[in-house]
């Protein structure tokens, strides 16, 4: 009879928690973990109680309240969900790459829950990634936040809805080779670029301003005001000017990225993060001054011409001249290891256990604009949680439980051989499956740009 | 006197008798084809009136491309044409609720000079609202007729474009000599394929564009508006991109976007929800985790007329690894899940209708069958080709059912419609008749040859009807133990002379003779399938060229030919 009406209440909790809203919220305590905050230092033998997807509770001690499922973390490491600041995953399309500037294209209409690159992301540790555009445009497309709740169907219900505007921006080779060598239009060198960018910001305030005139005017009796015609993109533009959409520009060379900076400053917007930035160490004080830092990779380089001249110390060398630093993936395979990716910097630099995990935590959910949400233990915080066999800064880590708002996703004790979604009806089984390499899309979709090109240098990219 | 009269009566017969030929003759028909009479009886057959009507003997009466009565006790006009349905089932005309039936794309328009890939004319981008389906539409291409042939009598037509590729309009599958047309302008055509190399490239510059075509539209219409009644103000731009949306917005037509899967179909969605227009999901073919989303949507629902492929269900081998065998079987649950996904739309009760867009005639009722085996019911089966559909496209007035008034649009087969021996044997569209042949069940084995099979090796000469013209080659076949193999010849579609392809599946089956082979096409691999029945050594059936149609193939067998190679 009791059991009878705990399961009822089950249910019916259940069937509450679907209707009020599509996506999870957990309540769990994890009990005795070495919890790495980052923000608070580290706490020994300490709980961290999650109710409705918040942190309720960090101390010791701790009960659970009724129906709320302890976790026993005795000699493990609890650590906040690890944040990929520029990834690809979970995109049907990166690169609308026709035109020097897309800002009109958003990312959240292509979202894919389906790919399975979600799932391995968590089974590393990671539960938010920025699903970028790709570097084809020097303005491309409004970007994505994601939260990476494996297991829904719905495009939203893996979009981190309370996550600010992000947009992408591109500068160097990959603009002026698609749209100068690739199609004969402008940019087809840096000079191009900035001409591009400034071009296009005069123009958005332009559109502005008819706008505001139009709209000041319409409203009085008998005029003659007519509506202009509707520009998304230039929208998009008058909103970066005012500081709405955070930029995060794909960079590497010093000149381009103060370039950047420069032509931000001329036009009054501070919400500037920038990508790759493999010479960012160059000009690591303005960066530290003028922008919202730098996402890095931590070793990797040499793939084209502009990315010769870097360094593994390049995220050191930027964290002490203050800028916020953070390491990321680009990346379907590095993104399940980017513990490892942050643990280099102790190899390379120095860092502190502290800075090296803020750079993939709580560094890059400053850049994503979410840092009063996440990347950090901290009560109040939504609970993406991640337990750890080993220090994650160890070689020898493995990850163990990785929790969006409270809810595990991944269980390495649950970890099926096939943890697809769904499979087509007509697919074709093979009996082997080789790894490929690096599964790069900053450039995809934009193959055929190149065919010419190709053909005539034997280039390959 | 009274001999008087009548023979004044013969003579007037006479005079007017050889009056009205001469008139018959005045209104020229030269070619023979006009009809005797249009009014037609089709007696005692049993008759299917809508979709979970059980069948009940009675007589169709039709006069005029209208069905004048149905039942047991007509009185017949002596102008009346009686076809005996004795044998026969009588089901509504079938509607394709969209389609591509009769429909070639038109030209891609040039690239000019200075033509800027960023910013492309809406015309060359795949913006072309303005277009009709209408102008790129042709009642005798051979499409037309084997869509026909498996029971439909209507059709949206969908014209072939880009995203925004134009305007569908449904049409009767009928006489050459009319125009066929029911409703023109009946929804505009989206998709979110967007142009190879331009502005938008991809889905989510479609999604973009989309959005900023709607709003200008609208703030265009409020130009023109205020152009209208305010004076001294500069004329407002009119693109006929703008012009032609107008109707969408006004919510006169829908928006008919083709959404194959799932996540297209939640982008189809949200596009609606942001703008209101009025929507109808079509080309579905992945949509099982949605079904509530669509409900909830209040969209209109087309399914695509086709089963997936059972290759890789076919491929699967018993001795496979057990790692394989893992993946296999969920292979195969996927496979058994998408079979029975219609039935899962009957279950939530949205009142789907079908498309043919990208579905080959000849695979159509197998499809059908399948989808019954796996759940749907025949109800709803008949329902989706003819009284949904017939609603969804704004025409249950005139089309759907068999009934008084209705337009004269009949299946007349030879068994209950989804039966899987069943044929057609006549179909009524517009109350024209089209009579096709029918077979005798196959025959036993031991009415062949002695040794009860028909004998094929050998070099067959035959000959191909097409648009193109006739064509011929030649046909050789060998046995190779139990399996046969072969080549064929034919006209190089790429140049002069004949190329050679070997032929693959050669199936023989009592005296049902089907085999395939690939032609290269302008660098497109063409599936060519043939299939007929074997008479001693002649052979008669018709060639499936991809999704060009079928046409005539006939062939003999000649046992001193030497094939070319």
């Amino acid at each position: 009879m009791k059991k009878a009406n705990y399961f009822l209440a089950a249910l019916l909790g259940l069937s509450i928690q679907f209707a009020s809203a599509q996506v999870k919220k957990g309540s769990i305590l994890i009990k005795n973990a070495t919890v790495l905050t980052i923000t608070e230092g580290t706490l020994e033998n300490s709980d961290v109680l999650v109710q409705d997807g918040i942190i309720k509770k960090v101390g010791q001690n701790l009960n659970a309240p009724n129906g709320v499922t302890t976790i026993d973390a005795t000699g493990k490491f609890l650590m906040p969900g690890i944040i990929d600041a520029h990834s690809h995953l979970g995109l049907d399309v990166v690169n609308e790459a026709t035109a020097p500037i897309v800002a009109e294209v958003r990312m959240k209409d292509v979202v894919n829950p389906y790919e399975v690159g979600i799932y391995r992301a968590l089974a590393g540790g990671v539960t938010i990634s920025h699903a970028m555009h790709g570097s084809a445009n020097v303005i491309g497309g409004q970007n994505a936040t994601l939260k990476h709740r494996w297991g829904s169907t719905d495009p939203a219900d893996i979009i981190m809805q309370d996550a600010p505007r992000t947009i992408k921006f591109a500068l160097g080779e990959n603009p002026t080779r698609v749209h100068g060598r690739g199609n004969n239009i402008q940019p087809r060198t840096r000079m191009g670029v900035e001409a591009i960018l400034r071009n296009g910001f005069n123009e958005a305030i332009q559109y502005q301003k008819a706008w505001d005139s139009y709209n000041s005017e319409s409203s009085k009796k008998g005029n003659s005001a007519m509506p202009p015609v509707n520009n998304e993109r230039l929208q998009i533009l008058s909103d970066i000017l005012n500081d709405k959409i955070i930029i995060h520009c794909h960079s590497y060379r010093a000149d381009e990225i103060y370039m950047l900076i420069n032509v931000a400053r001329d036009f009054g917007i501070t919400k500037l993060v920038f990508q790759h930035t493999n010479e960012g160490f160059k000009v690591a004080p303005e960066i530290a001054e003028y922008t919202m830092g730098a996402s890095v990779f931590a070793d990797w380089w040499a793939y084209k011409f502009e990315v010769y001249y870097s360094t593994a110390y390049n995220a050191a060398i930027l964290t002490e001249n203050g800028a916020i630093t953070s390491i990321n993936s680009d990346d379907a395979e590095l993104i399940r290891h980017l513990y490892h990716e942050a643990a280099k910097t102790q190899r390379y630099g120095g860092m502190t256990d502290e800075q090296a995990l803020a750079m993939i935590t709580i560094n890059p959910a400053k850049q994503l604009g979410i840092s009063d949400k996440v990347g950090s233990i901290e009560e109040g915080k939504q609970a993406d949680l991640v337990i750890f066999e080993g220090h994650p800064l160890s070689s020898y880590t493995v990850p163990q439980m990785t929790f969006v708002d409270g809810v595990k996703y991944f269980d390495i004790k649950e970890d099926e051989d096939d943890q697809r979604l769904k499979v087509a009806p007509t697919e074709m089984v093979d009996a082997v499956m080789i790894y490929e390499g690096h599964d790069s899309r900053c450039m995809q979709d934009t193959e055929h740009l190149f065919e010419t090109t190709n053909s005539l240098f034997q280039l390959n990219y | 006197m009274k001999k008087e009269l009548l023979h004044a009566g013969v003579f007037c017969l006479l005079v007017s008798g050889w009056l009205s030929s001469s008139l018959a003759f005045a209104q020229s028909d030269p070619s023979g084809k006009k009809r005797i009479t249009d009014t037609y009886a089709i007696t005692n057959a049993t008759v299917f009136t809508a979709p979970g009507q059980s069948g009940v003997k009675a007589t169709v009466l039709i006069k005029d491309g209208l069905i004048v009565g149905v039942g047991s006790n007509l009185s017949l006009p002596n102008e009346a044409k009686t076809i005996a349905g004795d044998s026969l089932f009588i089901y509504p005309g079938f509607i394709d609720a969209a389609s591509d039936v009769g429909i070639t794309k038109p030209k891609d328009p040039e690239r000019p000079d200075d033509f800027v890939s960023s910013n492309p004319s809406d015309e060359i981008a795949g913006i072309t609202p303005w277009r009709s389906a209408v102008d790129q539409f042709s009642i005798k291409d051979s499409k037309v007729d084997d869509l026909r042939k498996v029971g439909f009598t209507i059709a949206q037509i969908m014209p072939d474009g880009g995203m925004l590729a134009g305007k569908a309009a449904i049409i009767l599958l009928g006489a050459e000599n009319s125009t066929n047309l029911l409703k023109e302008n009946s929804g505009l055509a989206a998709s979110f394929s967007g142009s190879r190399g331009m502005y938008p490239g991809t889905a989510v510059g479609v999604m973009a564009k989309f959005r900023e075509i709607y709003d200008n539209t609208e703030l265009s219409s409020q130009r023109s508006q205020k152009y209208t009644t305010v004076s001294g103000l500069k004329r407002p731009e009119i693109t006929p991109t703008y012009s032609a949306m107008q109707e969408v917005l006004s919510g006169q037509i829908p928006v008919l976007f083709s959404t194959s899967s799932e996540l297209e179909i939640r982008r189809a969605i949200s596009l609606q929800k942001e703008k209101g227009f009025k929507l109808v999901l079509t080309g579905l073919e992945d949509y099982e985790e949605v079904i509530d989303v669509i409900k909830a949507s209040g969209a209109s629902v087309l399914v695509k007329l086709e089963i997936p492929d059972d290759k890789a269900i076919k491929a699967q081998k018993d001795d496979a690894t057990e790692e394989v065998k893992v993946l296999n079987a969920r292979v195969k649950k996927a496979y058994d899940e998408a079979v029975a996904q219609a039935s899962k739309l009957e279950a939530a009760g949205i009142p789907f209708a079908f498309t043919t867009v990208g579905v080959k005639s000849g695979d159509i009722m197998k499809a059908l069958q399948t989808m019954i085996k796996n759940g749907l019911s025949e109800k709803s089966a008949l329902a989706a080709l003819t009284t949904n559909s017939a609603s969804i496209l704004g025409i249950s007035k005139v089309a759907g059912s068999i009934e008084k008034g209705k337009m004269a649009n009949l299946i007349l087969s030879t068994d209950s419609i989804f039966a899987e021996d069943s044929q057609i044997k006549h179909i009524v569209v517009d109350g024209y008749i089209y009579d096709y042949d029918t077979k005798a069940k196959k025959k036993d084995s031991k009415d062949g040859k002695e040794d009860g099979t028909v004998k094929i090796e050998g070099n067959w000469e035959y000959t191909s009807e097409s648009p193109a013209g006739s064509s011929g080659g030649i046909l050789s076949i060998q046995k190779e133990g139990s399996d046969y193999t072969g080549t064929i010849t034919y006209d190089d579609p790429s140049g002069s002379g004949k190329a050679t392809s070997p032929i693959k599946n050669v199936v023989l089956d009592g005296s049902t003779l089907s085999f395939s082979f690939d032609v290269t096409a302008n660098g497109m691999e063409i599936l060519v399938e043939v299939s007929g029945e074997v008479d001693s050594d002649s052979f008669k059936g018709t060639m499936n060229v991809g999704e060009f149609g079928s046409f005539p193939f006939e062939g003999t067998l000649n046992p001193t030919l030497i094939a070319n190679k």
